[in-house]
């Protein structure tokens, strides 16, 4: 593709706004450490909110969603839309207790949460495993996928832009800290929402027109026996045992970055930098309704203009198939091109500073300050922090460099702790969970992930497998896999948080005191002199906020579609649920001083 | 205390003005034409907004 000079001044404009804005917060980034990871705990609801959907919205996502559309039709996307239950989970139950819970991290909870040796260990193992390895599987999978898309693009010769884009987002990364990060996140997904938006324009006016697409996918399907325009799985047929896990096991069950059951990672890092527990219960709201229901629409629509513009493309690998995404920008005219190419760099962009910040985090806050250097002055503190974001992002891009496919890899990371979101849920709301419930959750996680895979023809898959199948399912493996790791990891964290001893009892106090959870703290609560009650108001809100992204989602889609009548009646059922929803949360004491 | 949002608003002009004149020239279709005129509005309105929010 060849991108003409206009491309090219908008692509430098758009570096000089994105840079310009995160280098005008170094100087506010270097107070305290507070200030460079947590923006001094002073972010608008909107502004956190923001951030979190376009850290979400990676350069390989519109890549993904296409091959998953070609792939298995819209309602593929139910691999990730079935986390729209955990996000508004997240919301109800709790955002408003980690803002309350005022750590600096994620892993930091451990800390007030849990006491004795244990802690200590489970507190500096998850530090070095969320900051190094996951994070640098990370950097380097997002890398890998730009390198892929300009490499479409460019040619060979766009590695060498891609390695100063890096080197630039790195650099006032490294200066701003979150501040910068939140404050060109709003710009960055502004951008990369709008280069999506475009290609899916242009798209399905190559591919006819919506109705001309929206037949010709009508009788692509007709001709391969799928639905490729259905929302759901098609009813009347053995319901696939992978739509089944994900819609009531794994947006609970597995920690995946971005949807971590209650919250965690950037999510959790960005609800803890709110005002107060409202914003943070307001910001992530708001990106769970951009998330779901705003994000997805402009890549579906490109990835069924695909089908019809590339045919063949259904049979195509893996691979091949999400390549379609960034071979539709050759269809767009000059101008818009380099509107459409920016949109990249900034998801791209996006990702990256959150990732090497939240590592910088984990490492300084949760590694290095409580076991390398104690009670060094907040200025140490903060230089030390740049030097580890600078680490981690030199290490991530080793690893883009060394692995050929960091699929793999990341699958396994996710397989290892797949069985682990109901210890992280039920953290702040049983008392007797303690230290080793965790350890015990993430143990027995990894070990039977590891056995699955050197042994995936075992007699246990074998006999599940069929029992599934007799009871009307149609088994995949990878299915089979998360029921197994979910079933032997809760048995495994339930027996040895009743084989060992609970947390001391200050520990417990003090926690209940400060972060007012609610729910089961039997003896806690009583030493507190009262119990703090979990309300109903939260359940019903839930419920409502769930109805509300699946109408909101829905309609649009009914919309873009042209089915109008259909489309206006679930927007005004979403409109009503969020009406609804909107009620409840001003009802509900997000402080819990009451 | 609203000056600290102020690079976000202008990143928001920033982008929204250059494509007011992307709608007018680059444009092939009335489509594309909206898509981009309309995009345009909504960066501006964004960037107005953010430079009015109170902190």
């Amino acid at each position: 593709m060849k991108l003409a000079a206009v491309d090219w001044i908008f692509i430098v404009w758009y570096f000089i706004l994105s840079i310009g804005i995160g280098l005008y917060y170094s100087k506010k980034a270097g107070k305290s450490i507070s200030e460079y990871f947590l923006s001094g705990r002073s972010l608008p609801w909107w502004l956190l909110g923001t951030s979190m959907v376009a850290t979400t919205f990676s350069s390989d996502t519109p890549l993904a969603v296409t091959g998953i559309v070609i792939k298995d039709g819209v309602s593929g996307n139910w691999f990730w839309w079935n986390f729209m239950l955990g996000s508004a989970l997240t919301v109800l139950f709790f955002a408003h207790l980690w803002r309350r819970a005022e750590v600096v991290t994620e892993v930091e909870f451990i800390d007030i949460r849990y006491s004795g040796r244990a802690a200590r260990f489970l507190r500096g193992f998850k530090a070095l495993y969320l900051g190094i390895p996951v994070s640098c599987i990370t950097f380097g999978w997002v890398t890998l996928a730009m390198v892929k898309i300009i490499q479409i693009i460019f040619g060979t010769s766009g590695v060498a832009a891609l390695a100063i884009c890096l080197g630039l987002t790195v650099f006032y990364t490294t200066l701003s800290g979150l501040w910068g990060v939140v404050a060109t996140d709003m710009l960055l997904f502004g951008v990369a929402m709008l280069g999506s938006i475009v290609l899916s324009v242009v798209s399905v006016e190559k591919a006819g027109g919506i109705g001309a697409m929206v037949e010709a996918v009508k009788a692509l399907g007709a001709g391969t026996g799928k639905d490729y325009l259905s929302v759901f799985p098609p009813l009347g047929q053995a319901l696939p045992l992978a739509f089944f896990v994900a819609l009531f096991v794994q947006w609970w069950a597995v920690y995946y970055p971005g949807a971590e059951p209650g919250g965690g990672g950037w999510i959790a890092q960005r609800m803890l930098a709110g005002k107060d527990a409202r914003h943070a219960v307001k910001g992530t709201l708001w990106f769970t309704i951009a998330h779901y229901v705003i994000r997805p629409w402009p890549w579906i629509l490109t990835a069924l203009a695909a089908l019809v513009l590339f045919p063949g493309i259904t049979g195509a690998a893996p691979g091949e198939m999400e390549s379609a995404y960034p071979r539709m920008i050759a269809f767009l005219p000059k101008g818009i091109m380099g509107l459409v190419v920016a949109s990249l760099f900034a998801a791209f962009m996006s990702t990256i500073e959150s990732i090497v910040n939240l590592s910088g985090s984990f490492l300084l806050n949760d590694f290095y300050r409580p076991f390398v250097r104690k009670n060094a002055s907040e200025k140490h503190y903060v230089a030390a922090s740049r030097v580890l974001v600078i680490f981690v992002s030199l290490l991530g891009a080793g690893f883009s460099y060394v692995l050929g496919s960091v699929k793999m890899g990341w699958q396994l990371v996710m397989e290892l702790s797949a069985g682990i979101g109901l210890v992280l849920l039920l953290r702040w709301y049983w008392w007797r969970i303690n230290a080793w419930s965790e350890i015990a959750a993430l143990s027995a996680s990894a070990a039977t992930a590891v056995y699955l895979k050197i042994f995936p023809d075992n007699a246990l898959v074998r006999g599940l497998g069929r029992g599934l199948e007799k009871a009307g399912f149609r088994v995949d493996a990878w299915g089979v896999g998360i029921l197994l790791i979910v079933a032997v990891t809760t048995v495994a964290w339930i027996a040895v948080t009743f084989l060992t001893k609970p947390d001391e009892t200050d520990k417990l106090l003090a926690f209940y005191r400060k972060v007012r959870p609610g729910g089961v703290w039997g003896p806690i609560a009583r030493l507190n002199g009262g119990a703090y009650k979990l309300q109903a108001a939260p359940f019903f809100g839930w419920g409502l906020a769930v109805l509300m992204i699946l109408f909101l989602l829905l309609g649009l889609g009914k919309v873009i579609f042209i089915s109008f009548g259909a489309g206006a009646a679930y927007l005004a059922a979403g409109g009503l649920a969020a009406f609804l929803l909107s009620k409840v949360i001003a009802k509900i004491d997000w402080e819990g001083r009451k | 205390m609203r000056k600290e949002y102020r690079p976000m608003a202008l990143g928001f002009w920033g982008i929204g003005f250059p494509l007011v004149i992307f709608g007018l020239f680059f444009c092939k279709t009335p489509a594309q034409r909206l898509t981009v005129f309309l995009s345009a509005a909504i960066f501006l309105i964004v960037g107005t907004l953010i430079y009015r929010a109170k902190q």
